[in-house]
C-alpha cells in the first residue's frame, strides 16, 4: 500500500521496484473488484427497469430496452405519479420547516450558554440512537385519534423527529467554526443580535446549512418505516410503494425496479455532494 | 461555572459576555431555541414518555380505542418469560455481532486500499458511496429480487458456474437468510465507515510510520503495531455507532425477509413492529421497545462520553 511508503525511500531499494509494481497492479485489481461488487447491483436494478417483464428474470445481459414498465408504473394500481408527488411534498415540507428551525437552534446552542450546557445538543443527537419503533407507536395513536393517519402532514411531523436533531447538530458544528468578530462588529454598528444573525452570519454559514439540507433531503426522501406505519393509500411515498409491487398477483420486479429508479435518481444527481456530506456529516460531526 | 463548550471554540467569548447583553438579546436565545424545542417536545420527548406509560398498561388497540387498565410491570415480567421475545433477542445478537465485526473489518480494508488520492481511488470512492445513498427499503427489496431462486441474478450466476448447487433457496433457509441479511448490511454500511477511516488514516502522523519503515518493518506489522493503536479512538466510536445502527436496523428485515423464514430473522425491532401494528398489542410492544431502548441508551451514553472525551 503505497499510501504509507515514503517516496524518498523508494530509490534506496532497487530490487524492490518490480515487486512494488506487481503489488500496485494487484491493489488496482482489488479496487476495481470492490467497486464492481458495490456498483453492479445498483446498475442491475436500474437496467431491470428497462427490461420487458419476460426478461426481468435471470441473467439477460442483452435486452431490447423498453419504456413499457414506465407507463405501467404510472397507471393503476401502482400510481407512481401520486407516490412521487407525495414523496416530493413530504420531503419539501420537512425541509421547509426543519432547516430554519434547526438553523435558529444551532445558532443559539453555538453562541449562548444554557442550563445543561454543551450536553444539550448531544442529548438531542443521542435520541436518534433509540429504535424508531419506540417513537412511532405513540405517534400512530395520536394521529389516529386526530384522524390524521394517511396524511402527508402527519409524515412531515414524524420526519421532523429525526431531521431536526441531526440538522441542528450539523449546523451547530459549522457555526462553532465561524469567528464571532463579524457579529460583534455588526452589533457595535447598532444592529441587533437578530439582525446580525440574519444579515451577517447566515450568508457566511450557507455552505454548512446546505450540507445539513442535503443530509436532511437524503434521509427524508429515503425514509421508509414511519411512512409504512402512518400511511395506507393517499399519502404513500415511493419507498413504501415498493411494497405494492410485491403483493399484487406475484412480484412485479420490473415495476419495483422502475420505482427504484425514481428513488435513486435524485441521489445520483447530488452524488457529488453526497461524499462531501458523509465526510462532513454524521460521524465526522460526531467523531470530531 | 462550567466551560461553555468542551472544544474551546470561538463561542467561549460570546458566552462570557452573556450578562452584558441587552435585555432584548437575553430573551433572543430562548426565542431562537423555542421552535426546535417545540418540535422535539412534540415528536421526541412526548412519544418517548407516552410509550413508557403504554408499557405499563394493558392495551390491545384491536379491542379498545383507549388503554384497558394499569398493568404495572406485568408486561415486562411477561416479556422476560416469553420464549418468542428471548428468541428474538438472540436473533438480534446473531445479526448484530457479525454485522458490526464484518462492517468494521471490510471498511478498514477498503480504507487501506483507497486512502491514496490517485485517480482510480478518488473515482472508486465516489462510486462506492452510491449504494449508501440508496433508500434502505430499496436495498432490501432489490436484494430480495436478486436472491430469488427463480428470477434472481445470484442464482443465475450460480446456475452458470456451479449448476449442481442451483437453485439456492437463500431467503428460505434460516441460516442463509440471516447470512444474506448480514452481508447486505455490510454492503450497505462499509462504504460509509470506509470514508470515516480514510479521514482518520490521513490524520495519522507520518513520522512513526516512516521510522518503522526505515527499521525494515513490514506493512502488516506497521499496520497492527503502529497504525492500529493510534486508530483506537476512531475505531471505538465507529464500533459503538455501528452497534447502535445494527440494533435498530429494521427496513431491510421488513423488505427482504419479513422476519422469516419462520422467525429466523425476526429481530427485536421487527418483533416490536409486528406486535404493535399486526397484533395491535400496544402495551406489550411498548414494553419490548423500552427494554431495547434501555440497552441502546447505555450505548448512546458511552458514545457521548467518547465523543466529548475525544473533542477535548
Amino acid at each position: 500500500m503505497t499510501a504509507y511508503v515514503n517516496p524518498g525511500l523508494s530509490s534506496l531499494k532497487i530490487d524492490g521496484r518490480r515487486r512494488r509494481r506487481n503489488g500496485r497492479s494487484l491493489r488496482n485489481a482489488a479496487i476495481v473488484f470492490i467497486t464492481v461488487l458495490w456498483v453492479l447491483p445498483v446498475l442491475w436494478i436500474m437496467a431491470t427497469a428497462f427490461k420487458p417483464p419476460s426478461e426481468a428474470a435471470g441473467l439477460a445481459l442483452w435486452f431490447k430496452p423498453t419504456l413499457s414498465n414506465l407507463f405501467a408504473s404510472f397507471g393503476v394500481p401502482y400510481l407512481l405519479g401520486s407516490r412521487l408527488l407525495n414523496s416530493i411534498l413530504v420531503t419539501a415540507g420537512t425541509l421547509a420547516i426543519a432547516i430554519p428551525v434547526s438553523t435558529a437552534a444551532a445558532y443559539a446552542f453555538s453562541r449562548f450558554r444554557f442550563p445543561g450546557g454543551s450536553a444539550a445538543p448531544l442529548v438531542l443527537l443521542a435520541t436518534q440512537f433509540l429504535p424508531p419503533v419506540i417513537i412511532v407507536i405513540p405517534l400512530f395513536v395520536v394521529f389516529r385519534n386526530l384522524g390524521m393517519l394517511d396524511t402527508r402532514l402527519a409524515l412531515v411531523i414524524a420526519n421532523l423527529s429525526f431531521v431536526v436533531p441531526y440538522a441542528t447538530w450539523m449546523i451547530k458544528g459549522f457555526f462553532d467554526g465561524l469567528p464571532v468578530d463579524m457579529e460583534e462588529a455588526a452589533q457595535i454598528d447598532g444592529a441587533s443580535r437578530l439582525m446580525a444573525l440574519w444579515s451577517v452570519v447566515v450568508p457566511v454559514a450557507v455552505p454548512g446549512i446546505a450540507t445539513a439540507a442535503i443530509f436532511s433531503f437524503v434521509v427524508s426522501w429515503n425514509e421508509f418505516f414511519y411512512a409504512l406505519v402512518l400511511t395506507r393509500d393517499h399519502a404513500v411515498t415511493l419507498p413504501v410503494a415498493l411494497m405494492s409491487a410485491r403483493s399484487e398477483q406475484g412480484d412485479a420486479w420490473e415495476i419495483m425496479a422502475t420505482m427504484g429508479l425514481f428513488i435513486i435518481a435524485p441521489m445520483l444527481v447530488i452524488s457529488r455532494f453526497v461524499q462531501r456530506y458523509f465526510v462532513a456529516g454524521l460521524v465526522s460531526g460526531a467523531v470530531r | 461555572m462550567p466551560p461553555a463548550r468542551s472544544s474551546g471554540s470561538p463561542s467561549a467569548p460570546a458566552a462570557a459576555e452573556d450578562e452584558a447583553l441587552p435585555v432584548k438579546d437575553r430573551y433572543l436565545k430562548y426565542a431562537l431555541l423555542a421552535p426546535a424545542l417545540l418540535v422535539c417536545a412534540a415528536t421526541l420527548f412526548y412519544p418517548l414518555l407516552q410509550s413508557l406509560v403504554y408499557s405499563t398498561q394493558d392495551w390491545n388497540l384491536g379491542r379498545s380505542p383507549a388503554p384497558e387498565g394499569f398493568a404495572g410491570l406485568a408486561n415486562y415480567a411477561a416479556l422476560l418469560r416469553d420464549p418468542d421475545f428471548l428468541g428474538s433477542a438472540k436473533v438480534t445478537l446473531l445479526f448484530t455481532l457479525p454485522s458490526v465485526t464484518l462492517t468494521i473489518v471490510v471498511a478498514m480494508a477498503m480504507a487501506l486500499l483507497l486512502a491514496d488520492n490517485g485517480r482510480l481511488q478518488v473515482n472508486a470512492r465516489t462510486l462506492l458511496v452510491i449504494p449508501f445513498a440508496m433508500s434502505p427499503a430499496l436495498i432490501g427489496i432489490s436484494w430480495r429480487f436478486m436472491l430469488n431462486p427463480e428470477f434472481g441474478v445470484v442464482d443465475a450466476v450460480v446456475r452458470r458456474f456451479l449448476p449442481g448447487l442451483s437453485p439456492v433457496p437463500i431467503l428460505s433457509d434460516p441460516v442463509l437468510a440471516m447470512a444474506a441479511l448480514i452481508a447486505v448490511d455490510v454492503w450497505h454500511w462499509a462504504p460509509y465507515f470506509m470514508l470515516t477511516f480514510i479521514g482518520a488514516l490521513a490524520a495519522l502522523p507520518r513520522d512513526t510510520v516512516d521510522a518503522a519503515q526505515v527499521d525494515g518493518a513490514g506493512k502488516v506489522r506497521i499496520f497492527f503495531e503502529i497504525m492500529l493503536p493510534q486508530l483506537w479512538p476512531v475505531l471505538t466510536i465507529a464500533i459503538l455507532l455501528k452497534t447502535i445502527f445494527s440494533l435498530k436496523m429494521l427496513d431491510q428485515v421488513v423488505t427482504m425477509t419479513a422476519g422469516g423464514p419462520g422467525v429466523a430473522t425476526d429481530t427485536l425491532p421487527h418483533m416490536v413492529y409486528t406486535t404493535a401494528f399486526r397484533f395491535y398489542d400496544i402495551g406489550y410492544a411498548s414494553a419490548m421497545a423500552w427494554l431495547l431502548a434501555v440497552v441502546m441508551m447505555g450505548l448512546a451514553m458511552l458514545y457521548s462520553r467518547f465523543v466529548m472525551g475525544s473533542s477535548k
